[in-house]
């Protein structure tokens, strides 16, 4: 189980402006300024959840895995990964757990991967029959083939994220970080991993923590998600619920086979979208059964379809109220100061 | 500690696969050893053609001098030296993440990550100039002396290590740190000649604040036959002294660290 109490991480970092002039001040004098990475979050994951990380560039999500996985120490809360305080390094918690960053590399560049394999096997200390069980196990299921015995460097990126995940789960951790692991691959590869990491979860009853850029990973993979946005947690639980809270409204996408007036249309819902004979509409919920029997029976519509709304449009509104907040909170702290 | 050792195995095995993939790079390699060897021996002989002694050393026991320094130096540039510029640059680039998330001591993962293979030559070139300088003198060394001479040569390759890390350490705050080992690079490079040819402060300096000392001249006297135990003991005692305040200076340092980029 991981629990996170209050878990906050501030970073102090140095700020200088543009220019010459001022990269020589800098040497003289340095301007540092708090970041505050991570504030107060807390949250309790059981065994075996798939769990994802959502939130904009900078939120936090990366810093929170890291903190988790215990590569930085926090500066203030506690957080436990299976009874461990992971910034103690344990090695009974490092043989459980792993982290795969999509734009941090852990193979031998010049190697082909079958030998970083061989050296996490000797760091693990995984004795010979388990690993060789192992590595036919994810040689299976990420269709690795002969790409182990290819040097990394001729490896293209999504065959190297597939090497880099095996090299990850070697030692067959309980508990997966894996952060951004689609990044940067194409659609195929990106459904390949996503099938991967749900297997592997199924199989060995392992808790994975997702962060991604891609929302699709995200919905596809996770029943759960943690929204963090600026170091704050804004939300934990079920997706669905977090859609139905923040917009209600369902989408209704359709063709039109004939003319319909936009005042027509109107009357159904509000018009989000129109392209050609192409039209989404926002309709409230119990007022779906009217509006589809008037779409399908006297307006003759085609390929209707009527689905939640984007992952993305209501994240961007949740981001984008959270920080309308914030300004309005500091414009007014501001002129009450002065 | 057995799984130690085979971890070692495999990344010495590993250096070697991965000097193997650049084949010229191996064979220039093993050139370059060469012809540093003919020019760290070239002063010596210019210098004890003009002379008989050096403060007094006369050139046979300044050759043990060097044989030691290159012995040092191979040992450095074939271990310490790859792995942690290999350590910095993972820093740098915030690969360091994938040695804390590994379950075994960090510092020891990152001191034998990466070896210089081509360095043998070296260490051999160092044994075969003692050799040499034993036959000038006309005797070999005695067993007890021999002993002493190898043990302050494991203390003098620890206390150069020690000194490596340090200046590895200061790279998780400071990051780029190419100068500063360049400067250990060139201060260990008085390590070639004994320390009494240096005098005052400078004696002072490479006896204890950068013991060279250490490194080269004490373990050659032992090997003369010239070190008396409490110096013996005290160099060893330094070079330990060293290698915990290095150790104590690393854990700080892994604590400091931030993890570049995402």
């Amino acid at each position: 189980m991981i629990r996170a109490d209050e878990l906050t991480k501030h970073f102090k970092v140095h700020r200088r402006k543009p220019g010459f002039a001022a990269a020589l001040a800098s040497v003289f004098r340095r301007r540092h300024e708090l970041v505050k990475a991570v504030e107060n979050v807390s949250f309790r994951i059981e065994r075996g959840e798939r769990v994802g990380f959502l939130g904009p560039n900078g939120a936090g999500k990366t810093t929170t895995l890291k903190l988790l996985a215990g590569l930085l120490h926090p500066t203030s809360g506690a957080v436990t990964v299976d009874g461990y305080v992971p910034s103690k390094r344990r090695p009974e918690l490092l043989r459980s757990i792993t982290l795969v960053m999509g734009q941090k590399s852990q193979l031998i560049w010049d190697l082909p991967p079958s030998e970083t394999y061989a050296m996490n096997r000797a760091i693990f200390d995984v004795p010979k029959a388990e690993f060789d069980a192992t590595l036919a196990e994810l040689t299976e299921l990420l269709e690795l083939g002969k790409l182990v015995d290819k040097p990394t460097r001729q490896l293209s990126l999504g065959e190297r994220m597939k090497c880099e995940l095996a090299a990850a789960l070697l030692h067959r951790p309980k508990t997966l970080f894996l952060d951004e692991p689609t990044i940067g691959l194409d659609v195929a590869m990106q459904l390949a991993i996503r099938d991967f990491v749900r297997r592997y979860n199924q199989r060995h009853e392992a808790t994975v923590l997702l962060t991604s850029h891609y929302m699709d990973d995200v919905v596809a993979l996770c029943p759960r998600i943690l929204v963090i946005d600026e170091g704050k947690l804004v939300h934990d639980g079920d997706l669905r619920q977090l859609v139905k809270t923040m917009d209600p409204d369902k989408r209704v996408s359709f063709t039109l086979t004939s003319e319909v007036g936009a005042d027509e249309l109107e009357r159904l819902g509000a018009v989000i979208g129109r392209e050609g004979t192409r039209v989404t509409l926002r309709v409230v919920e119990r007022e779906i059964p009217a509006v589809v029997g008037r779409l399908l029976g006297p307006l003759h519509v085609a390929d209707l379809a009527i689905e939640d709304p984007p992952l993305e449009e209501i994240l961007r509104a949740m981001f984008g109220k959270a920080r309308e907040q914030r300004a309005a909170s500091e414009a007014a702290e501001a002129g009450g100061a002065t | 500690m057995r799984r130690y050792f085979r971890l070692l195995g495999v990344q010495l095995r590993m250096s070697v696969a991965s000097a193997m993939a650049y084949r010229a790079d191996f064979l220039v390699e093993g050139a370059m050893s060469a012809a540093w060897m003919a020019v760290a021996l070239l002063p010596l002989f210019v210098l004890y053609g003009e002379r008989d002694t050096v403060a007094g050393w006369d050139a046979p026991s300044a050759l043990v001098v060097l044989a030691y320094f290159m012995g040092v130096r191979a040992v450095i540039e074939g271990v310490v030296n790859p792995s942690l510029v290999e350590l910095v640059d993972r820093i740098r680039t915030g690969a360091f993440d994938y040695v804390l998330l590994k379950p075994v001591d960090a510092q020891l993962l990152v001191s034998g990550s990466r070896y210089e293979p081509w360095k043998v030559l070296d260490l051999l070139g160092a044994v075969g100039v003692a050799v040499y300088a034993f036959v000038l003198r006309g005797h070999g060394p005695e067993p007890g002396h021999l002993l002493v001479g190898l043990a302050l040569f494991a203390t003098g390759v620890a206390a150069m290590y020690a000194l490596w890390i340090l200046c590895a350490a200061a790279s998780f705050w400071v990051v780029r740190l190419d100068n500063l080992t360049y400067l250990l690079s060139a201060i260990f490079d008085t390590a070639r000649w004994p320390v009494q040819v240096f005098r005052g402060a400078w004696r002072i300096v490479f006896t204890f604040v950068i013991p060279v000392a250490v490194m080269t001249t004490y373990p050659a006297m032992a090997l003369l036959g010239a070190l008396d135990a409490g110096t013996a003991l005290a160099s060893a005692g330094g070079a330990v002294a060293l290698l915990v305040l290095s150790r104590l200076v690393w854990r700080a340092a892994i604590r400091s660290y931030t993890s570049a980029s995402s």
